[in-house]
């Protein structure tokens, strides 16, 4: 799909994705291309991602692709599209009022949301925090449902 | 314009104008007036906060600093030998006093040079004007006393200024105050006393009087920095040939070829005091004298004036000689392009600067510089690219965990484990999976 970002289907992209993006934020988006609320998502990202390239990547992981089942095991991937964030290999979390901090369920309303989430990540990751609150009022961060282990 | 709500908190004011400055600190609101800050040149409507903020801070020490440093060049040096004044140099010679906020000229001085400048500053107005500018701008009341003259000094200069005069108007040989000079030794000093008063313009407006500092422009005043040498600078500027023309080349026998002739100087001279004067040049060139003084006061890169007196040593404005700063200039040309060639240099050297200040406390520090280096080793192909194997997993902390990152993946490593091996089992008996070493592990996602 040329349409979309720089798309990852192996682990091992997503591997050297993350040890590669060295002082920058890392921003992976796991969903499918047939998605209409991914492509949105995609939609956003491309525009922004210039304007944040000097301290974010950006990259979209296909979650259909068996390489990467375990990424998504692992992130506890379960609602699309998911973005995770990570700096310097390490992942970031944000506190965007939902029940789950690791990552960021759905798209983002506007451009300027998705600059403002990725450079609050960017400070607090940048003084040493491992998590940050949400810039972004509530009514503007997409709500969902958890679903529950092991259901 | 804010409204002003009565504060049972306000303290009462004394004036009633004073109400439009007054402002709610208590509640921490901006409902001043504007007012005008000297330091930072700016209007502000934050009332007493203002002073406390850091660009506040930064901009009235510089002030602060500019203002104390023109105290102690000028005025502190007269204030040790007071020269007395002519009044052409008067006018050239005023200060601004920031505390009081007013031009000191030196119009009707009778002392040297910043005589009613040194009187102001040990005055009781400027105290009061310091105090008050301290307190309006929180400059730190301790710092009082370095911006005035105290009682004791000032009574000290004043007896300095007498003798002076007493000496000068006593000593018939030594010259007179005012008038030509008479120099049997250097006849056409005449000829040097435009440029000196050239000279002085320059020394006088640029501040460039100091007797602690090395001077920044040789380059500039070769004439004033020929005279400018060691073995002078212990003794006062009073007692400097300025004017002695020094064109001739007559040489002192301490080699230097001065400009002004200082080898009279040199010879009788070797005693200091500010009640000794100098036999023929007078007073009228005291000032070049001054400029001169400051140099030697300095005397460390008397050397280098040493040669350059020889090199220009001959030329003048009269001669036709090119003006000292052109070949200084000349230089500086040189100078630039030497630098826009390392421009590129620096500006590399710049973005390693750059680098090198990340936060060492972010996220991730410590793997980031590994990897650095590891990437850097790649790149020159020193190290070869050893993949983390397949099984490597960022960090990262899972949702529904309770326990620190590396409780995560172990327990998700768990996890895979028996999933694989139900899977392995199910379609391999053995499934070949990669040993990683904690150390690989633990090297690749530092915690």
């Amino acid at each position: 799909m040329n349409y979309l970002l720089t798309t990852l289907t192996k682990k091992q992209e997503v591997d050297s994705m993350i040890r590669d993006t060295i002082d920058k934020v890392l921003v992976l988006c796991f969903g499918r291309a047939s998605d209409s609320i991914f492509l949105q998502l995609d939609e956003i990202l491309y525009k922004s991602v210039r304007e944040v390239s000097k301290f974010a990547t950006v990259a979209l992981v296909d979650i259909d692709s068996d390489d990467v089942q375990v990424y998504i095991k692992y992130f506890d991937i379960t609602l699309i599209p998911s973005t995770v964030f990570f700096f310097n290999a390490h992942h970031m979390k944000m506190d965007c009022g939902s029940a789950d901090h690791t990552k960021w369920v759905g798209t983002f309303l506007r451009k300027q949301d998705f600059v403002d989430v990725v450079e609050a990540i960017y400070r607090g990751a940048m003084k040493g925090k491992l998590i940050v609150t949400c810039p972004l009022p509530p009514d503007r961060i997409p709500k969902f449902q958890l679903l529950y282990k092991d259901v | 314009m804010p409204i002003q709500n009565p504060n049972p908190n306000k303290k009462k004011k004394k004036h009633s104008n004073q109400d439009d400055d007054e402002d709610d600190t208590v509640q921490g609101k901006q409902r001043t007036q504007f007012e005008f800050c000297k330091a930072c040149r700016l209007n502000h409507n934050q009332g007493r906060r203002h002073i406390y903020f850091p660009n506040h801070k930064k901009a009235l020490s510089s002030f602060l600093s500019r203002f104390q440093s023109k105290l102690k060049n000028d005025v502190a040096f007269y204030l040790k030998k007071p020269m007395p004044l002519r009044p052409e140099h008067a006018a050239l010679n005023r200060l601004w006093c920031v505390f009081c906020d007013f031009d000191i000229l030196e119009s009707d001085s009778s002392f040297a040079c910043s005589g009613n400048a040194i009187a102001h500053l040990a005055s009781a107005e400027h105290l009061k004007g310091v105090k008050s500018f301290l307190w309006k701008y929180g400059g730190g009341m301790d710092r009082m006393d370095s911006f005035r003259i105290s009682e004791s000094d000032f009574t000290k200069w004043e007896k300095k200024c007498k003798l002076l005069k007493s000496e000068a108007a006593g000593g018939g040989s030594h010259g007179s105050l005012i008038g030509p000079l008479n120099d049997i030794h250097n006849e056409s000093k005449s000829e040097y006393v435009n440029s000196f008063d050239k000279n002085k313009l320059d020394c006088l407006t640029s501040d460039v009087k100091c007797s602690n500092s090395v001077v920044p422009l040789q380059d500039h005043t070769i004439e004033r920095s020929q005279i400018s040498h060691s073995k002078i600078c212990t003794v006062g500027p009073q007692i400097l040939h300025a004017g002695t023309g020094v064109g001739l080349g007559a040489r002192t026998p301490n080699g230097l070829p001065g400009f002004f002739g200082n080898q009279h100087y040199t010879h009788s001279v070797p005693k200091e005091g500010p009640a000794y004067s100098c036999p023929n040049d007078g007073k009228v060139y005291s000032y070049e004298g001054i400029a001169i003084g400051d140099r030697h006061s300095q005397g460390t890169s008397s050397e280098e004036s040493r040669l350059q007196t020889q090199e220009n040593g001959g030329g003048n404005v009269h001669s036709g000689a090119p003006p000292p700063w052109f070949s200084a200039a000349e230089k500086i040309q040189l100078d630039n392009k030497l630098n826009q060639g390392l421009g590129d240099l620096v500006s590399s050297l710049g973005e390693q600067m750059k680098t090198s200040k990340l936060n060492p406390k972010r996220v991730g520090a410590a793997w980031a510089e590994r990897r650095k280096i590891e990437l850097e080793l790649e790149k020159r192909g020193e190290l070869v690219r050893h993949d983390f194997g397949a099984d490597w997993l960022p960090n990262f902390g899972r949702v529904w965990q309770s326990g620190s990152r590396k409780d995560s993946r172990k327990e998700f490593l768990g996890e895979n484990k028996t999933w694989r091996k139900v899977d392995s089992q199910i379609e391999k008996p053995s499934q070949f999976q990669p040993y990683i070493s904690k150390r690989m592990r633990t090297d690749n996602t530092a915690e």
